[in-house]
């Protein structure tokens, strides 16, 4: 039995150490909001948190993730208050087909929550998540509504 | 595990409702149509049903991959209804004639940018319908005259007294009413949603992670297929070593599928790693000779026989022989994949009774009559969910993923979702077709351009779905190298068939994907023949365009266009145009770029478009965006190459696709005209490339003819521009 942390709470779970997190968490746990989307770590589709960190799910194997605090995009949001990131998603409409947008906003969440004032090139860095629909002019928008500007931005 | 769940659009349908009082059958593309409709509406199937509590369920014939369908087909029914668009519960509707909508109700899919197009009209007149049948409703229970009524935001409201019944509460009475036969629509000036910026319906459920696609459904009993076929196209396996797998952990069964062989197991990740462990073996056959660089080679080799003739206006030959110079240039754009972002998958139920289908689809008919065919059910028995889609670009048209789910769940007997892995997804792709064209142009003394034709050699994917006629071009191989807006006098396309030996399909924007490269370069390679400055010889042969020529001056006004290379302090750049009509609107882009470590760089594209009439401009400014990516992308890098029969290219690490780093920033203009409706998912593609590709020329005189040019260096070409 492996344990996990996932979105504030414990759980067991009988699989393989090896099998990749991304896996464990949709087909064990039913949290389909991480998405599935090339397995080798390039598109970012499979992006969520491991304690705070955004992390490319599809390429990990689920015992590398023991003893750590896992937040998928379905835990983003506490106590039913939208995470900034959503709500600055909401605001610009970002999504097209919306498959990416849990990666991204993780990316994004992750980002701000290290670096509240990123400038245009901390994003770009940050943010290399793919999107077939081409949202990345709306997603840096919705980036920059985020950025803090008192913490001093370079 | 036999039991189908969820059939209470089913069940509706059937006309057994519970609590759904009012519906439409609206089979028709036209008022017209409308008129001949007189049968009460309480017994007819419906894209609209009204609950007695207000709740309002309306069932789209267009599927949402991104393109916005969702919120902008609802806002022609509530802006018409009289009803908030966010009391709107937006379902997909399920196959059936009553919901084909396009070309005279015979159609029904979601593709070449016509949904809202094709129902401009007809969505409104829903609306209207069902509110001139509430307002008439509402008279009889009031017991008041239909002139002393009208409506207000969901309720029907007498004038004189101020009394207010809500929709609701009219719903049973409405429903017994005849549907009207001529519906007023509202004038322009009195809308509340067209034309006006509406935020998406589908966004929350994208930003929280509830947005159910098709990789998303859970079915209880569902089993998992990871799948493999021979990557050689038209090659099967020849055998399996299914021994080899069957005792790896969750493995429930090893089956062949069209082409090749499924592993079936309780999760996703058991059915994969069995399968990557599999033994199988290919039969070979001659399909391994093809590669694509034999197929350009061939095809490049074709491109002077005569074609068979698209359009022809003058005479061309009389022209090129008077003529005082000729310029030609040959263009070669490669196969390109889809890869949409959620790789192609469908979960399928099959008992002896009944089939549900849960499959991302751009046309729920061909896959109810596809499971109709695999399972020998009557179309009556079949159900086919339509999830949202990851992404569509034209590859989910086509039903191979469906046909295997259908194939595997068949045999279980219990639900199959079918996952591809992105190299299946990528290597199993009904391509965008490799396309070779050739240009020609005659100039007479005084160097004005007197003739232009053009020679494309290839496939396309109308061609292969549907038999031409004899003496017919194939249009999605020909369209936007035909019928341009220039005045050139003398004109021709023709098109030399050369098949591809493998699948090839839809691509957002089809021919005019290549076409709008292709053409627009070749425009400017006709200005500097001329001599004239290419901004300047586009707007002088548009003299009698004037639609065009507004769309043009509109994105070069928006960008401060200037010509030549422009030195500043900081830079050395340069604006290029380019201007392409498709689906009918006009799009005109202005990009500027400079050359950064012997690469472009895109700073800045601006886009002006006319698409007649604009009903939501904050999807309309989303679509422009969209489109530029998908042009960027097959200009800077994507292709995908042949050799011994399969695709070279199998994930994101060699099939790049744009990444954000490479997107521009953009400024969109929309106009509006007195031009028929346009359409808005794909016409921001084809300029895209020439825009930059032109302005790539002006700094570095080098004229792009082949795409992708990732492998391509840039140096500065001081006396160029």
């Amino acid at each position: 039995m492996i344990k996990l942390h996932i979105n504030d709470t414990e759980h067991e779970v009988d699989i393989e150490p090896d099998t990749p997190l991304l896996w464990v968490i949709r087909d064990s746990f039913g949290l389909t909001g991480t998405k599935f989307g090339c397995g080798i770590s390039q598109c970012g589709a499979c992006t969520l948190h491991i304690d705070g960190i955004a992390v490319r799910s599809c390429t990990l194997p689920v015992s590398a993730a023991v003893g750590k605090k896992i937040t998928t995009i379905e835990g983003l949001s506490k106590h039913g208050v939208a995470h900034p990131v959503q709500e600055a998603w909401c605001k610009i409409d970002v999504p097209q087909c919306g498959y990416c947008q849990s990666g991204q906003i993780m990316s994004a969440a992750a980002l701000l929550a290290r670096n509240p004032s990123p400038n245009d090139r901390d994003i770009e860095q940050a943010m290399t998540n793919l999107c077939r629909c081409g949202s990345y002019v709306r997603i840096k928008q919705a980036i920059r509504s985020l950025v803090d500007t008192k913490a001093g931005a370079v | 595990m036999n039991q189908i769940k969820n059939l209470s659009r089913r069940q509706f349908l059937a006309g057994s409702a519970s609590g759904l009082t009012l519906a439409f059958l609206l089979p028709l593309s036209s008022r017209k149509a409308l008129a001949s409709q007189n049968s009460p509406a309480s017994a007819l199937t419906a894209f609209l049903n009204l609950n007695p509590e207000g709740k309002v369920t309306f069932y789209n014939p267009f599927i949402e991959m991104g393109q916005g369908t969702y919120t902008s087909i609802p806002m022609l029914v509530a802006e018409e209804m009289d009803i908030d668009l966010d009391s709107i519960e937006v379902t997909q509707a399920p196959h059936g004639d009553q919901y084909k909508t396009m070309f005279g109700g015979t159609q029904r899919y979601t593709g070449g940018s016509r949904s809202v197009r094709s129902s401009y009209e007809l969505m409104r007149t829903v609306g209207s319908a069902a509110r001139a049948m509430l307002l008439q409703a509402g008279a009889q229970a009031l017991d008041v005259p239909l002139a002393e009524l009208d409506t207000d935001n969901g309720q029907v409201r007498h004038k004189i007294s101020g009394r207010k019944l809500s929709y609701g509460q009219l719903a049973e009475i409405a429903a017994t009413l005849p549907v009207p036969e001529s519906p007023p629509l509202k004038i322009e000036s009195d809308f509340r949603y067209i034309g006006k910026p509406v935020k998406r319906k589908d966004t929350l459920a994208k930003t929280d992670g509830t947005a159910e696609f098709g990789i998303d459904v859970k079915v209880p009993g569902m089993l998992y297929a990871a799948v493999k076929r021979n990557p050689v196209y038209g090659e099967t396996i020849s055998s399996v070593d299914a021994d080899a797998v069957q005792s790896m952990r969750g493995v429930i069964a090893v089956e062949r599928i069209p082409q090749g062989v499924a592993v079936v197991a309780d999760s996703y990740w058991h059915a994969k790693l069995a399968l990557d462990n599999l033994p199988v073996s290919y039969a070979k056959s001659d399909n391994r000779s093809f590669s694509s660089e034999g197929l350009a080679r061939e095809m490049r080799a074709r491109a002077d026989e005569p074609g068979l003739t698209a359009e022809d206006q003058g005479d061309i030959e009389n022209a090129f022989e008077k003529a005082a110079d000729k310029i030609e240039a040959t263009y070669e754009v490669p196969f390109l994949a889809h890869t949409t972002m959620e790789p192609m998958n469908c979960t399928a139920h099959v008992t002896s009774s009944q089939c549900e289908l849960w499959a991302p689809n751009q046309g729920v008919d061909f896959f109810a009559q596809l499971a109709a065919k695999i399972t020998g059910l009557p179309l009556d028995k079949i159900t086919v969910h339509t999830p949202y889609l990851g992404g569509g670009f034209g590859r989910r048209f086509y039903q191979d993923y469906a046909e295997q789910a259908l194939v595997l769940a068949k045999k279980i007997g219990q639900p199959v979702k079918v996952i591809w892995s992105r190299e299946e997804d990528l290597q199993q792709d009904f391509f965008r077709p490799m396309t070779v064209v050739k240009h020609r142009a005659a100039l007479d003394k005084s160097k004005h351009i007197t003739a232009w034709h053009i020679s494309l050699t290839g496939e396309g994917p109308a061609g292969r779905l549907f038999p031409l006629k004899p003496g017919q071009a194939d249009n999605s191989v020909v369209e936007g190298a035909i019928h341009q807006p220039y005045a050139i006098a003398n004109k021709r396309v023709d098109w030399i068939k050369h098949t591809h030996q493998i699948p090839i399909g839809f691509w957002r924007s089809v021919g005019h994907s290549f076409n709008g490269f292709i053409t627009e370069s070749f425009i400017d390679e006709m200005a500097y023949s001329a001599g004239v400055e290419p901004l300047v010889f586009r707007s002088e042969l548009l003299n009698s365009s004037p639609r065009y020529l507004k769309v043009l001056q509109t994105a070069t006004q928006l960008a401060s266009y200037q010509a030549g290379v422009i030195e500043t302090d900081a830079m050395r750049y340069a604006y290029g145009i380019a201007l392409h009509e498709s689906f009918g609107s006009i799009v005109a882009q202005v990009a500027k770029v400079s050359i950064e470590r012997e690469q472009p760089k895109i700073h800045k594209i601006w886009c002006s478009i006319d698409c007649g009439k604009v009903v939501n401009p904050d999807t309309i400014e989303a679509q422009m965006q969209s489109g530029i990516s998908t042009g960027l992308s097959q200009l800077l890098l994507e292709e995908v190459t042949f050799k011994e029969g399969k695709a070279v290219q199998s994930n994101f690490h060699d099939y790049p696709i744009l990444p954000a780093n490479l997107m521009p920033e953009i400024e969109v203009a929309i106009l509006e005209s007195d031009a028929e409706i346009g359409g808005v998912g794909e016409p921001g593609t084809p300029p895209a490339a020439a825009a930059v590709c032109n302005a790539l020329f002006k700094l570095s005189g080098t004229r792009i003819r082949k795409l992708p040019i990732k492998e391509m260096t840039f140096v500065e070409a001081r006396e160029n521009g």
